[in-house]
C-alpha cells in the first residue's frame, strides 16, 4: 500500500463527533415496565401500549436469526438502554427553539436547518436519537393534504392511520429484530400521501444515533394514497463509537391502487475502525406492500457504513399489474460484515419485479446477497429479472450470493445472473496511464461498476453516494 | 445415547456382519451412532428445505433386496471392477476408501445410514495409465424394502474410463447410495447415472469426489424415476482440475426431486461447469441447490453454473438455490437461473409449419433437455440416453 493510500486508510470516521446535550433516559434492560416508560414518555394511546407489549411477549419466545453469513459477539439486551431523548422545555415550535447543540450538530453533518428551504425543496424531518425535533415545509405539504411528521406526533393527530397501518406490512412478530423494534420502538417518520396527490419535493430523514449505549429503533410508515406519488430519502451518519451498537428499525410501506413510492437510503453508519472494533449493527427491516392494482415501490440503497449489515428490504407485490423494484450497491471493507438483498414476493397477476445488486468487498470484508424472489400460484404472467454482481478488491475479502427462487406458476418468467470478478489489471493500467492516480482510477472503475443503480438515486444523493463509495474504498488498492 | 424417533427402526434392524474386517464393524458402529443422534434431516436443515421426506418418514423400509448387475466387457490389465462383498474379501484395502470420514462424524446423515447398513456396491478401479474403452455398465433392480449401496470408484494417475449407472424396480421401496470417487492426477472419468426407478419408489444418490491435480470428471445424471429422489453431488478440486456436472430432470404426476450440487475450489486454477436442466409436468415439484465455493487461495478459478426449469402444468412448482461463496480475487464465477414456460412465438413458428401441438411441445422440451447432455462425449451414450428421454416425452 502507498504512503498516501495508508494515510487516507487511516483517516479517521468524518462524521465521529459525540453531543453533549442532556438526555433523558430509561434504566438499562427491557421489560414490561420499560416500555410501559417509553410509552407513557412519549404520551401514547392504550391501543398502542397495548400492541407494544404484544410484541413484547412475542420477541420473549423468538431467538435471534442465525442463517445470515455475519459473525458478532453475542448481545445482551439486557444492558441497553431502550429510551432516550434530549432534554427539552417544550415541543420546538419553529427553529429558533431548537437547542442551538443540535443545529451545530445538524450543520456538521451537512444538513443546516436554517438553510433548508433553500436546500432544493427538500424537507427535512430530522431524527436526534429518539426524538424528532423539527418538521419542516410542514405547512406546504400540508396545503396538499400530505402528512409528513415524526411518528409520535402521528400518533397524537392521526391515531386512526397510523391504527390502520402499522404492523400491516410488518407483523408484530415478522423476525426477532422485527419483534424488538415494536415493542420499544421510539421515534422515526410517518409520511401519508392523500389520494391523486404528487409530493412535490423530496421528503428527507437524517437519523442519527447519539448517546453512548443507547440502541436505536426508529419506525417509518409511508403511506400513499391511490393514484399519489412519493419520493423519501433516508441518510445516515454515526459519530463515532469504540462499543457497538444495535440499530433496529423497520420500514413499512403501504401503495394503493396507481400509487408510487420511492424509498432512497444512504447507510453510513459508523463501520468500526480498521480492526473491527466498534462500529453499528444494523439490524433492519423494510418492507413495501404494493397493495393496489397497478402500484409500484421502489428501493434504492447504497449501504457503505455499519459493522454488520443484515438488511432486505422487499416488496409484496399483491395488486395486479403492481411493481417492485430493488437497486442496491453494498460496500464492505476493513471487517465490515453485509448480508443483504431483497424479498420479491409475487402474489397478483402480471406482477413485475427487478433486482440489481452491486457488492463490493475489500479488505477483509464479507458481503452477501441473499434473495428470494417466490412466484404464488395465482401470479398469472408474473416477471423477475434479477442481475447480482460482485466486485472483489484484495485477497482476504469475501463475496457471496445466494439467491432462492421459487416458483409456483408456469407462465412467469423468471431470469437470475450473477457474476463476479476484479478489478481487472487492464482495466487499472489504462487508467493509470491516462494520469488517474491509483484512488481516482479506482473510484472511476467502482462507479461504474454501480452506476446502473446510482443512476436511480435522486440527484443530490447520487453526487454524496458517488463521494461514500470513493471514500469507503479509499487505501483498498495499492 | 440419544435417538431420533425416525431412526429408531433402523437401529433395531442393525445387525453387523461377524465375518467382516474388525474396522468395518467398527465404522458401521460409529456411523449407525452419528445416524440415531442425528434423525433424519428437517426442512430447517438449508440443504433440505426443498426436500419434502414425509413420504420417507411416514413408515420405515424394513432391510430389503436389490439385484446388482455388473456389465464389465472386456476389463483390461491393471482395471478392477466386481461388486463391493467380492471386493471387500479379496482387496480389502481397496474397499475401505469407500468409508470417509463424514459418515462417521454425522456428515450427512443418510450417508452415515448407508454405511451402517449396506451390504453390497460395485467397485471400479483403475491402474495407473490403464484406460477403459467401452464404458462398464451397472444396473440395480430393486423390489422392496431399503436398500443401501455402497460404491467406489478410483482412477489411478492418467487412467481413463466412463462408467454408467443405472437404477430401476418395481414396488415400494429405497434405494441409498453412496459413492466415493477419486480421480488421479491428470486421469479422467465419465460418470452417468440414469435414475429410472419405479413410481413408487425413494431414491437417494450421493457422489462425493475427490480430485487430484489435471484430473477431469464429468458427471451427468439423468433423473426420471421415483416418487422422492435426491441426487447430491459434492466434488473437491484439486489444481488445474476440470469438473463438468450436469443433469436433466423429468418429473410429471406427484413426482418429486431434488438435485443438491456442492464443488469446491481449494485449488487453484480449476475450472468447473454446470448445467442443470428440468421439466415439470402435473403437480411434480424440482429443486436446484448448487453451491460453487472458492476458498482463500483458489486463485485464477473459472467456474460457471446454469440452472433452468420449465414448467408444464399450473400446478408444477420448482426451487432453485445457486449460490456462491468467493473467498478469492482473482476467479472468474458467474451463475444463472430461469424459470419459464415453452416459448409461444417458437411454438406458434412450428406449428404455422404445419406442426401438431403436441409434437412442437415434444420437439421444443426434447432440444431444451438435451442441451445437458454434452457433457457426455460419447455419441452413442448420448444417443441412447436421448432416446430415453423421447419415450418419456411420448409417455405423457
Amino acid at each position: 500500500m502507498t504512503d498516501s493510500a495508508q494515510a487516507l486508510v487511516s483517516d479517521s470516521y468524518k462524521y465521529g463527533f459525540v453531543t453533549d446535550i442532556d438526555e433523558d433516559r430509561a434504566p438499562p434492560g427491557l421489560n414490561e415496565d420499560v416500555i410501559r416508560f417509553i410509552s407513557a414518555k412519549k404520551g401514547e394511546p392504550e391501543w398502542l401500549l397495548e400492541w407494544r407489549l404484544g410484541a413484547f411477549g412475542r420477541w420473549q419466545k423468538m431467538s435471534e436469526p442465525k442463517w445470515a453469513n455475519v459473525h458478532f459477539p453475542p448481545i445482551d439486551y439486557q444492558a441497553a438502554s431502550y429510551y432516550s431523548a434530549p432534554k427539552q422545555k417544550a415541543a420546538p415550535k419553529s427553529i429558533d427553539d431548537v437547542d442551538p447543540e443540535l443545529l451545530r450538530t445538524y450543520e456538521k453533518l451537512g444538513i443546516p436547518l436554517h438553510e433548508r428551504k433553500a436546500l432544493a425543496g427538500v424537507a427535512v424531518d430530522a431524527v436526534f436519537d429518539s426524538v424528532s425535533v423539527a418538521t419542516t415545509f410542514k405547512d406546504k405539504l400540508g396545503e396538499l393534504g400530505i402528512i409528513f411528521c415524526s411518528f409520535g406526533e402521528a400518533v397524537r393527530e392521526h391515531g386512526d392511520l397510523v391504527q390502520q397501518y402499522l404492523g400491516s406490512v410488518v407483523p408484530q412478530g415478522d423476525n426477532f429484530y422485527a419483534a424488538l423494534n415494536s415493542a420499544v420502538f421510539s421515534d422515526g417518520s410517518f409520511v401519508y400521501v392523500p389520494p391523486g396527490v404528487r409530493c412535490p419535493m423530496e421528503l428527507s430523514t437524517y437519523f442519527r444515533i447519539n448517546a453512548a449505549k443507547t440502541g436505536q429503533f426508529e419506525r417509518t410508515l409511508v403511506i400513499a394514497d391511490k393514484g399519489a406519488y412519493v419520493s423519501y430519502l433516508e441518510g445516515c451518519t454515526a459519530p463515532q463509537r469504540d462499543e457497538n451498537q444495535l440499530h433496529a428499525a423497520v420500514v413499512e410501506l403501504v401503495a394503493l391502487d396507481d400509487a408510487q413510492i420511492k424509498y432512497s437510503t444512504v447507510q453510513n453508519w459508523y463501520p468500526g475502525d480498521a480492526e473491527g472494533r466498534g462500529g453499528i449493527y444494523n439490524f433492519v427491516t423494510k418492507r413495501g406492500a404494493c397493495r393496489g392494482a397497478r402500484s409500484k415501490i421502489s428501493w434504492t440503497q447504497v449501504e457503505t457504513g455499519s459493522a454488520i449489515t443484515w438488511k432486505y428490504p422487499g416488496c409484496l407485490l399483491e395488486g395486479d399489474d403492481s411493481v417492485g423494484e430493488f437497486y442496491s450497491v453494498a460496500v464492505t471493507n476493513n471487517r465490515q460484515q453485509a448480508d443483504t438483498g431483497t424479498k420479491m414476493i409475487h402474489l397478483g397477476r402480471n406482477t413485475r419485479s427487478t433486482i440489481i445488486s452491486k457488492g463490493i468487498s475489500a479488505g477483509k470484508g464479507q458481503n452477501t446477497y441473499r434473495g428470494l424472489v417466490r412466484v404464488q400460484p395465482k401470479a398469472v404472467n408474473s416477471r423477475n429479472y434479477t442481475q447480482c454482481d460482485s466486485l472483489l478488491i484484495g485477497q482476504k475479502c469475501g463475496a457471496h450470493t445466494v439467491p432462492y427462487i421459487e416458483v409456483r406458476n408456469p407462465s412467469s418468467r423468471v431470469e437470475h445472473e450473477a457474476t463476479t470478478s476484479k478489478i481487472s489489471e487492464e482495466q487499472m493500467f489504462y487508467c493509470r496511464s491516462r494520469g488517474l492516480s491509483q484512488e481516482d482510477a479506482l473510484s472511476l472503475i467502482v462507479n461504474g461498476f454501480c452506476k446502473e443503480v446510482l443512476k436511480e438515486l435522486p440527484m443530490e444523493f447520487a453526487v454524496e453516494a458517488q463521494k461514500l463509495l470513493s471514500v469507503s474504498l479509499e487505501g483498498s488498492v495499492g | 445415547m440419544a435417538v431420533k424417533t425416525e431412526a429408531a427402526p433402523y437401529l433395531d434392524v442393525f445387525r453387523p456382519n461377524a465375518g467382516e474386517p474388525a474396522w468395518l464393524r467398527d465404522a458401521r458402529a460409529k456411523a449407525r451412532d452419528a445416524f440415531v443422534a442425528r434423525g433424519f434431516p428437517s426442512r430447517r436443515d438449508e440443504a433440505w428445505r426443498f426436500t419434502n421426506l414425509r413420504p420417507l418418514a411416514d413408515k420405515p423400509f424394513e432391510p430389503g433386496h436389490g439385484k446388482l448387475e455388473l456389465k464389465p466387457g472386456s476389463l483390461p490389465k491393471g482395471a478392477w471392477f466386481a461388486s463391493m462383498a467380492r471386493t471387500l474379501i479379496e482387496k480389502p484395502e481397496i474397499a475401505r476408501r469407500a468409508i470417509g470420514e463424514s459418515d462417521l462424524a454425522g456428515g450427512q446423515p443418510f450417508a452415515s445410514l448407508n454405511a451402517a447398513m449396506f451390504a453390497d456396491g460395485f467397485v471400479l478401479a483403475l491402474d495407473e495409465g490403464v484406460t477403459l474403452d467401452p464404458p462398464v455398465e451397472i444396473v440395480h433392480s430393486a423390489g422392496d424394502g431399503s436398500i443401501n449401496l455402497r460404491n467406489l470408484i478410483v482412477l489411478a494417475p492418467s487412467s481413463r474410463a466412463t462408467i454408467v449407472e443405472r437404477y430401476c424396480g418395481e414396488g415400494a421401496y429405497w434405494t441409498n447410495t453412496v459413492t466415493t470417487v477419486s480421480v488421479g492426477a491428470g486421469a479422467s472419468l465419465t460418470h452417468v447415472k440414469v435414475q429410472d426407478e419405479g413410481p413408487e419408489a425413494i431414491h437417494f444418490g450421493m457422489v462425493r469426489a475427490a480430485l487430484e491435480p489435471a484430473a477431469t470428471y464429468r458427471n451427468f445424471g439423468l433423473t426420471l424415476g421415483a416418487n422422492l429422489s435426491r441426487q447430491d453431488v459434492q466434488v473437491a478440486h484439486g489444481i488445474g482440475s476440470i469438473v463438468d456436472l450436469a443433469g436433466a430432470y423429468l418429473q410429471r404426476g406427484d413426482q418429486d426431486t431434488t438435485n443438491a450440487v456442492v464443488v469446491d475450489h481449494a485449488a487453484p486454477g480449476a475450472t468447473t461447469r454446470e448445467l442443470f436442466k428440468g421439466v415439470l409436468d402435473k403437480r411434480s415439484h424440482g429443486a436446484f441447490l448448487g453451491t460453487i465455493r472458492v476458498r482463500e487461495g483458489a486463485q485464477k478459478t473459472d467456474a460457471k453454473q446454469t440452472s433452468r426449469a420449465l414448467l408444464l402444468s399450473d400446478r408444477a412448482s420448482v426451487d432453485t438455490k445457486p449460490e456462491l461463496e468467493i473467498l478469492a480475487d482473482d476467479v472468474k464465477c458467474a451463475h444463472g437461473a430461469a424459470v419459464g414456460d415453452l416459448d409461444k412465438d417458437t411454438l406458434f413458428y412450428l406449428r404455422a409449419r404445419g406442426i401438431g401441438i403436441d409434437e412442437a411441445r415434444r420437439m421444443l422440451i426434447e432440444a431444451f433437455v438435451l442441451e445437458a447432455f454434452e457433457t457426455v462425449e460419447q455419441p452413442e451414450l448420448r444417443g441412447h440416453l436421448a432416446a430415453r428421454v423421447r419415450v418419456w416425452l411420448e409417455a405423457a
